[in-house]
């Protein structure tokens, strides 16, 4: 799930050597914390936070598949 | 885009690069950057020829690029989900279309295609960053698309019917762009309807209103 995230993130930033991703497992909901560069947070986020939503969209895509729920967390 | 070609002499490079990049040599934009000269007798010191062909339209190079970029990213997102899957790509008018098989579940459509847009919005994304050219990318899998395309037509023309009958404006539920796309495109030859989108944002409501 993490590699899924930071795959992602790392194509769409400007600076993908300053993408973390941390996972918090949980024994149902795992939480995913991803940081960016500062100037790279926009481009996570998109207009209308429509690039973030479809990030999530994938990440719950791929967390049913092994039949947990995953969070996707955008640090500041 | 710029190549540089060489030859004995200016004409021989000149026809170097016709053939290489499959252009008549009149087709071809060029500068000679060395002459070249034959040397003595044609044998010593002669200079080899140099021009530098400047292509205006780079667009077949460039698409081949999107199509491969546009799959890896695709297949690289794919196997980290992870699903087994083979994408096919092609490309269709100006559009890549690449086309997922092997998922059966549905589970990279999603509800509505919900899924196979986010994926589809993604790849979008990291082949516009990396290109200079806008590409659009088409996602689909199992014909999804094209089978929603059907289903939506179908629905616009029911609907269609209904605000004629009932002789008021109906609307559907909230689509995304593309869907509401084809429902105007479907009505908009029946010349007793109009179709308008209500609403804010990304999913806006078409309200189909009998003409009186």
């Amino acid at each position: 799930m993490k590699d899924l995230i930071e795959c992602i993130a790392k194509a769409l930033v400007d600076e993908p050597e300053a993408v973390r991703v941390n996972e918090i497992e949980g024994a149902q909901t795992s939480v995913i914390e991803l940081a960016v560069a500062k100037d790279d947070i926009g481009k996570i986020i998109g207009k209308q936070g429509r690039t973030a939503r479809a990030i999530r969209t994938i990440l719950s895509a791929a967390s049913t598949k092994i039949k947990k729920r995953s969070v996707l967390e955008i640090l500041e | 885009m710029e190549y540089e070609f060489e030859g004995k002499t200016t004409e021989e490079a000149l026809e170097n690069a016709s053939r290489e990049l499959a252009l008549q040599p009149e087709e071809l934009n060029f500068d000679i950057l060395e002459p070249g000269s034959a040397g003595i007798f044609g044998l010593v010191g002669g200079k080899k020829a140099k021009i530098k062909v400047t292509l205006e339209k780079p667009e077949e190079t460039n698409n081949e690029n999107g199509i491969q970029l546009a799959r890896e990213a695709l297949e690289k997102i794919l196997e980290l989900i992870p699903v087994e899957t083979t994408v096919n790509a092609e490309q269709t008018d100006g559009k890549i279309a690449l086309s997922i098989e092997g998922d059966k579940s549905g589970l990279l459509i999603g509800r509505r295609g919900k899924t196979l847009d986010a994926l589809q919005y993604i790849v979008n994304k990291i082949v516009n960053k990396a290109l200079d050219k806008k590409t659009y990318v088409v996602v689909d899998s199992e014909n999804y698309r094209k089978r929603r395309e059907e289903s939506l037509t179908q629905l616009a023309l029911k609907m269609g019917d209904k605000a004629k009958k009932i002789k008021k404006p109906v609307s559907t539920n909230l689509m995304n762009p593309h869907d509401r796309r084809i429902v105007h495109l479907t009505l908009q030859e029946d010349i007793d309807l109009d179709t308008k989108s209500r609403g804010d944002g990304l999913l806006k409501k078409v309200v189909i209103i009998p003409k009186k």
